[in-house]
């Protein structure tokens, strides 16, 4: 077993470092504080190939594996957890399903525009009365001669109002319960489609989360994404990919959070000497460090299986799970280890604990996937009595 | 047009330790393209981008420089194609001889236009080899380099000096050293980092150049930490200006610095 990254992966991990470096680390404290869509950094990601990395060339993507792209949120998050869900969303949840599930029209119609940055993805399941119990959402589409009519709203979506293409979830047969739900594409200033007002949240406030409405939207009978009925199937699948990227956010705001509580361990001196020679502290920065390389373990594992062609909802629900619990008791340490200072905005660790807290909820709750992991541990024993 | 940018696989000094004996230990350090050299590759890239041409990497060392990720590492960086001279021989070599082996592969490359370095290397940082190379190859060196371009036939050289600039027009081949500051160079990108492996790239020993023997060898001798000076700790009082800068003026000159 070979737990080395590749050096491709290696030179991927040191670019993506260097650019996080250079054009996110000088803004992420700004745009946290005014809670602003970082819009000047969409065409730089662009340029150095970020916004379609684990996609084919023909489609304009780079070409690179998906653990390359876990490395690419991770580092990303490091830095600026916003930065990393803009990209991560747009990317993994929007890009994705029509990669994955579209007719090779849409794929050309869309692919290319996505993964060249040109144009931004977004995804939106999610309904006020439709999170956890996503099968319940109320979002109409009525299919009229060569259109369908859409008539609903959807909360909480990531990238709305930035975005130009979004999947879209709506009830196509209301009697058949999460086998009458079907995925659309719909674009940006569609008439019948207006997008709400910014969230303000209590993290990752640079990406912009919106309300969506749709009332009497009119799309092409074309933008049926997969089939009718499918809509369910295709969410789910699409989380699959989806929460290894939020492991990764949470793995990358983890792992900042660490670097910054060892950087400051060392220089704080208390009793005489950096409080990084005291036990207490030691013991902090053992946990944080075990944690956070087990959580990345479980994200790397979860995304060669994806890579390798094999079935990894189980791995990938451990990933998410395991990986946003560990962020939130990490930057919780980190805050600690910091003291006073640390509950400051001087501080990086402060906007670290605010950032890591919604990893444990997007895309599935923490229960959600403590539900996923029980039911299939449950089955798996029956099967092998 | 044929540019060649000499870059340098060296260990970084950051992790670097230094013993109370002085002597350097470099068994930590991880190797990476030296510091300053992206600069230098920018600065090829920009002008072969300019003009149709060519970047050329060129290296030489022992054979830890052509290792697969040494390769990957260089070629992502904005290549077109790299030789790299990868003989054990080398370990150890010294700047005279690095630049010996490194005129001898652009004699070898042929038809160069252009030899553009880093300021120095991370890890010697003697800022010899340009000029001793350049020496070799019988060109001109121009150090402190901000701009290049070719206008007219002629390589148009922009170079810092104290209190401005500095034009050159240079009819020929030369060998210029980027300053430090020339250039902000480019991240390299997803397709630049997949594609590196696939470039191509021309290995060879020693023994397959043609490398002038004899010549000035140059060596150290040995490094040591500089004396802890005792402090002289002498206060002057300032209550009066005048008086004060007068002793102070006293005791610089009887400390031998004015």
């Amino acid at each position: 077993m070979n737990f080395e990254l590749s050096e491709e992966q290696l030179l991927i991990q040191a670019m993506v470092r260097e650019f996080a470096a250079a054009e996110v680390a000088p803004i992420a404290a700004e745009i946290d504080r005014n809670h602003r869509f970082p819009e000047e950094l969409i065409p730089k990601l662009a340029e150095v190939g970020l916004l379609g990395v684990p996609y084919p060339e023909e489609f304009g993507g780079a070409g690179a594996d998906f653990l390359s792209f876990t490395i690419v949120v991770e580092e990303l998050a490091r830095v600026c957890a916003s930065t990393s869900v803009i990209v991560a969303a747009h990317a993994g949840l929007g890009a994705w399903p029509i990669f994955e599930f579209g007719t090779p029209a849409q794929k050309e119609k869309y692919l290319r525009a996505l993964t060249s940055g040109e144009k931004l993805g977004a995804f939106a399941l999610t309904e006020p009365g439709a999170g956890t119990d996503a099968g319940s959402g109320k979002t109409t589409a009525v299919l009229d001669g060569d259109e369908y009519v859409l008539n609903g709203s959807k909360i909480f979506i990531t990238n709305g109002g930035y975005a130009d293409i979004y999947v879209v979830t709506a009830m196509t047969d209301p009697d058949r319960g999460t086998r009458g739900i079907s995925a659309f594409i719909v674009e940006r200033d569609t008439p019948g489609f207006t997008v709400g007002e910014k969230e303000h949240k209590m993290g990752i406030k640079a990406s912009s989360t919106t309300p969506l409405y749709f009332s009497d939207c009119r799309i092409p009978k074309d933008a049926l994404l997969g089939k009718e009925g499918r809509g369910y199937f295709i969410a789910m699948e699409t989380f699959d990919g989806g929460r290894v990227g939020v492991a990764a956010q949470a793995v990358g705001i983890a792992q900042g959070a660490l670097d910054a509580s060892i950087a400051y361990a060392k220089e704080r001196v208390q009793f005489g000497r950096p409080i990084a020679t005291l036990q207490a502290i030691q013991w902090m920065i053992a946990d944080m460090a075990t944690e956070i390389d087990a959580a990345r373990l479980l994200v790397y594992r979860a995304a060669w299986m994806k890579d390798n062609g094999l079935k990894y909802g189980q791995e990938a629900s451990m990933a998410k799970l395991f990986a946003a619990e560990t962020a939130t008791r990490v930057a919780g340490k980190a805050i600690q280890i910091h003291g006073g200072y640390g509950f400051t905005e001087s501080y990086p660790v402060e906007r670290a604990y605010r950032d890591a807290k919604i990893t444990e909820i997007y895309e599935g709750t923490s229960e959600v996937q403590r539900m996923t992991i029980a039911g299939n541990a449950l089955r798996k024993h029956k099967a092998t009595r | 047009m044929k540019i060649v940018v000499a870059y340098k696989w060296a260990p970084n000094p950051q992790d670097a330790s230094v013993g109370a004996d002085g002597v350097v230990d470099w068994s930590r350090a991880k190797s990476g393209i030296s510091e300053y050299d992206p600069v230098a590759i920018e600065l090829a890239r920009r002008l072969a981008d300019a003009t149709g041409g060519e970047v050329i990497g060129l290296t030489a060392g022992p054979k830890s420089v052509d290792a697969s990720m040494a390769r990957k590492a260089a070629l992502s960086r904005g290549f077109d194609r790299a030789v790299i001279v990868a003989d054990d021989a080398l370990e150890g070599a010294g700047t005279t001889e690095l630049a010996a082996v490194l005129a001898a592969a652009v004699r070898h490359i042929g038809e160069v236009n252009l030899v553009i370095t880093g300021d120095s290397s991370v890890d010697v940082g003697a800022r010899m080899v340009p000029v001793v190379l350049a020496g070799q190859l019988g060109w001109p060196a121009v150090g402190e380099v901000t701009a290049v371009s070719v206008q007219a036939g002629l390589l148009r050289v922009e170079r810092d000096i104290a209190g401005g600039t500095q034009v050159l027009e240079i009819s020929g081949p030369a060998v210029l050293a980027a300053s430090t500051n020339a250039a902000v160079p480019r991240i390299p990108g997803m397709r630049d980092i997949l594609a590196a492996g696939k470039k191509p790239v021309e290995t060879l020993e020693v023994t397959a150049l043609d490398v002038p023997a004899g010549g000035t060898t140059v060596s150290v001798t040995h490094t040591s930490r500089p004396d802890l000076k005792a402090r002289k700790q002498q206060m002057i009082d300032t209550a009066d200006p005048a008086a004060a800068a007068a002793e102070l003026v006293d005791a610089l000159r009887s400390a031998g610095v004015l």
